[in-house]
């Protein structure tokens, strides 16, 4: 048993901290969402040149060989300053995809580009009528010969500008199989795609696609016809891990901002925290995310040690996330009283993005009733 | 970042489990959960525990301790509960005798410690007074100073198993000119001593575990105090430290959540299954996912501990949320044994080792851990200044 960080992580860690306190400041990240690609183009670049994109690749890869605990090193100090740059979605989950795919050819051309981040992959997944589902996949591929002909609609693809998009579509089986499911790469600019751009509530740019008769060949799937859902469901896992690292690290952020608030606003001729009624909120606030930060090192640890219940142990790590990210920013918007509520306050910025991420592959209850499925037979 | 024991821990996993399944007997089980056997069936179990070299595993080696890293205590402690077992009652092992070894003179050590080792003397706690709970420094249990004696006057009161003990552990007032906590001393007082009247107080499980304790005109030898006179609070503010991180129960509520679900997995007479209705089952679900993030958060602590780091204010979350859980697990309990009845506290042998005897008891005398050891909101208040640095008005 060992939930220390590693030399290199503590590291790593120092070197991500050092360039968001100098580089994202509630200002700064503000004027980066405006922007056009609504995240930091310049940022992307220093990334890639400190490294950060190279950490869950293999050094066979041309990676830095990291893990998931890496991931959710890096991910936790995003998590702080709620970092818009597309790093889970390109390097984590698409990045992931393709890192795992047994298409060698189709591998071995599409790593460099991920790695060096001069492309960006979106992972495209999410159905209308899906209710989160990963195995519900009505987007069809009928085979024709060599190739493949894709029909449907994905909805909320993180990364809207992104260059390419893995599109998992039905190749067998009846809509809700795992089995049966291919995943295709394909590029965003293809005539026959459809796209249209919606700004979340976090301030990322995502978009909803629809092709009908697009036609793609062999060479474009990343696993053999049919057999993808295993490598989607240990990616999503996988990836999951880092997004609630971030939330994690958001919910530090909040208790310990509303707790600085608290000891500087006065009412009433005395600082606001030193009301009992408050502090016992803020200590509830502060235990939510221990107890997160708990769930997290286990399902970590379940990754890392292969474990039998490590679908469980995310399970239940995504479905608190959702349901504490949420409500330790509720209590952070609270108990800043009227501040809490306006724009200009940094708040109310973690709290939208909790709510995305309680969203992203299913919120609280369905993590739940996904847990209570695997344990209760 | 890994979870899994090394060779060495899994073996001495292996070990605890064995000797819990040679020596925990059903029969013993059922002597220590039945009220009119307790006291002799823990003593007996206690001094099993002493024989294999375990019962007063937290303490230094010198003084018979095992030398066990933090892990292997919370192997330990697992094992322990998922056999039902009870750990050693607490007051002497775990809570006089840290105050013993750490402050008490060579002959004090030498006479109590070895009889509290083996279970040959049972301890009880004088601490909170009818005046005095959570704001425990206002105790007025007087300690009047007569030649080599203290006379003592005064009550104390929630003295768990006072009715059993041989030597009660106090906190009295030797100084009133001060602040409450600067004239406190720690007294080690013989309950045979003349001027001692014990009274029961019976609590909600309809059971006699607690007592109100009085001093009239008791005299005490003064080579009975622990330590310097008016140094009490500091010595006994170790001690509810201790005693703090070793509340977080996740071992029992693992085992009760385990006998949850077999419950909730039998078929009733209509055909159903309590485990497929979904209010029960997210109800259930929300209570396991607490206890799994509990048992990381204690295996966070444990885990700094053993590479040498103090545990930070996680440990003071323990008793926090482990008590909280401990309580969800008990209603969830009663809930699925309310089918079985809310049997009487009189019930025969038979209905008493039922699973509605057990929920019912579980359940009411499970409404004192989140006060004991410190109220739920003073461990609050002291998470709110310690870990948020927020003040008190």
């Amino acid at each position: 048993m060992d939930f220390s960080l590693t030399e290199e992580q503590v590291m790593l860690k120092d070197s991500v901290t050092k360039f968001l306190a100098d580089n994202y400041a509630p200002e700064q990240r503000e004027a980066i969402v405006k922007n056009e690609a609504g995240y930091s183009a310049a940022h992307w670049s220093t990334f890639s040149e400190l490294g950060w994109l190279t950490i869950p690749f293999s050094e066979a890869d041309g990676g830095f060989g990291g893990n998931v605990a890496d991931v959710s090193a890096v991910m936790e100090e995003f998590g702080k300053v709620l970092v818009v740059e597309p790093y889970w979605s390109s390097i984590v989950l698409a990045g992931q995809l393709i890192a795992r795919c047994t298409n060698q050819a189709l591998k071995s051309r599409l790593m460099p580009q991920v790695i060096s981040g001069e492309t960006h992959y979106s992972f495209a997944w999410l159905e209308a009528q899906s209710c989160f589902s990963l195995s519900y996949v009505s987007t069809s591929a009928v085979k024709e010969g060599d190739s493949y002909r894709l029909s449907g609609e994905k909805k909320l693809v993180l990364n809207a500008g992104a260059d390419h998009f893995i599109i998992a579509a039905r190749t067998a089986g009846d809509v809700a199989d795992e089995a049966g499911i291919s995943l295709f790469v394909v590029d965003a600019a293809h005539p026959t795609l459809e796209k249209e751009t919606v700004r979340l509530m976090d301030g990322q740019l995502a978009c909803n696609i629809q092709f009908k008769d697009l036609v793609l060949g062999q060479d474009d799937m990343l696993i053999a016809e049919g057999e993808a859902y295993p490598l989607i469901a240990e990616v999503v896992d996988e990836a999951l891990v880092a997004l609630c690292a971030e939330a994690v690290g958001a919910m530090t952020y909040l208790y310990k901002a509303t707790a600085d608030y608290a000891n500087t606003r006065k009412q009433f001729g005395v600082a606001i925290g030193s009301f009992q009624a408050l502090q016992h909120r803020m200590v509830d606030m502060f235990m939510a995310t221990e107890q997160c930060r708990s769930l997290l090192v286990r399902a970590q640890c379940a990754i890392l040690d292969d474990s039998a219940e490590r679908s469980q142990d995310v399970a239940v790590l995504k479905a608190m996330v959702g349901k504490y990210g949420r409500k330790v920013a509720e209590e952070a918007v609270q108990m800043h009283g009227g501040m809490g509520v306006t724009n200009e306050m940094p708040i109310g910025h973690y709290l939208k993005r909790l709510m995305m991420i309680d969203m992203y592959f299913g919120g609280s209850d369905v993590h739940r009733r996904r847990f209570s499925d695997m344990r209760y037979l | 970042m890994h979870a899994k024991f090394s060779p060495e821990e899994l073996a001495f996993q292996e070990e605890v489990r064995g000797f819990m399944r040679d020596n925990f007997t059903p029969e013993l089980a059922a002597r220590i959960h039945h009220p009119k056997t307790f006291r002799d069936a823990s003593i007996e179990w206690q001094k099993l525990l002493d024989g294999k070299g375990w019962a007063a595993n937290g303490w230094p080696v010198k003084h018979g301790g095992t030398g066990w890293s933090a892990t292997q205590k919370y192997i330990y402690t697992t094992e322990l509960a998922a056999a039902g077992a009870p750990d050693v009652v607490p007051m002497g092992i775990k809570m006089v005798a840290p105050v013993l070894y750490s402050y008490g003179s060579e002959e004090q050590k030498a006479r109590f410690l070895p009889i509290t080792k083996s279970s040959d003397i049972w301890w009880c706690q004088g601490y909170s007074e009818p005046g005095a709970g959570s704001d425990l420094a206002a105790l007025q249990t007087r300690a009047v100073r007569d030649g080599d004696d203290y006379i003592i006057d005064g009550t104390k009161i929630w003295t768990t198993f006072a009715q059993y003990a041989d030597w009660i552990f106090c906190l009295v007032r030797t100084d009133n000119t001060g602040k409450p906590q600067q004239g406190i001393s720690f007294l080690l007082i013989d309950m045979k001593t003349p001027g001692i009247t014990v009274s029961p107080i019976i609590s909600v499980d309809d059971e006699h575990h607690l007592n109100e304790v009085n001093f009239e005109n008791v005299r005490v030898p003064v080579a009975n105090r622990i330590g310097e006179e008016n140094q009490g609070w500091t010595y006994a503010k170790a001690l509810l430290t201790y005693e703090r991180t070793a509340l977080s129960g996740v071992g029992y509520c693992k085992r009760k959540l385990t006998n949850i679900r077999q419950l909730a997995n039998q078929v009733s007479a209509s055909g159903t299954r309590l485990i497929d209705d979904s209010d029960f089952r997210a109800r259930l679900a929300d209570v396991e996912m607490e206890v799994m993030a509990l048992e990381f958060l204690e295996l966070r602590v444990l885990s700094a501990i053993d590479s040498g780091g103090a545990p930070g204010m996680e440990s003071s979350l323990l008793k926090l949320k482990g008590t909280e859980m401990q309580q969800a697990v008990q209603s969830l309990q009663w809930d699925v044994a309310a089918g079985f009845g809310g049997i009487s506290p009189d019930a025969d042998d038979e209905l008493w080792e039922s699973e509605g005897n057990r929920a019912r008891r579980e359940y009411m005398f499970g409404r004192a851990c989140t006060i004991f050891g410190g109220s739920n909101e003073v461990q609050r208040n002291i998470i709110a200044k310690f870990a948020l640095g927020l003040s008190a008005r």
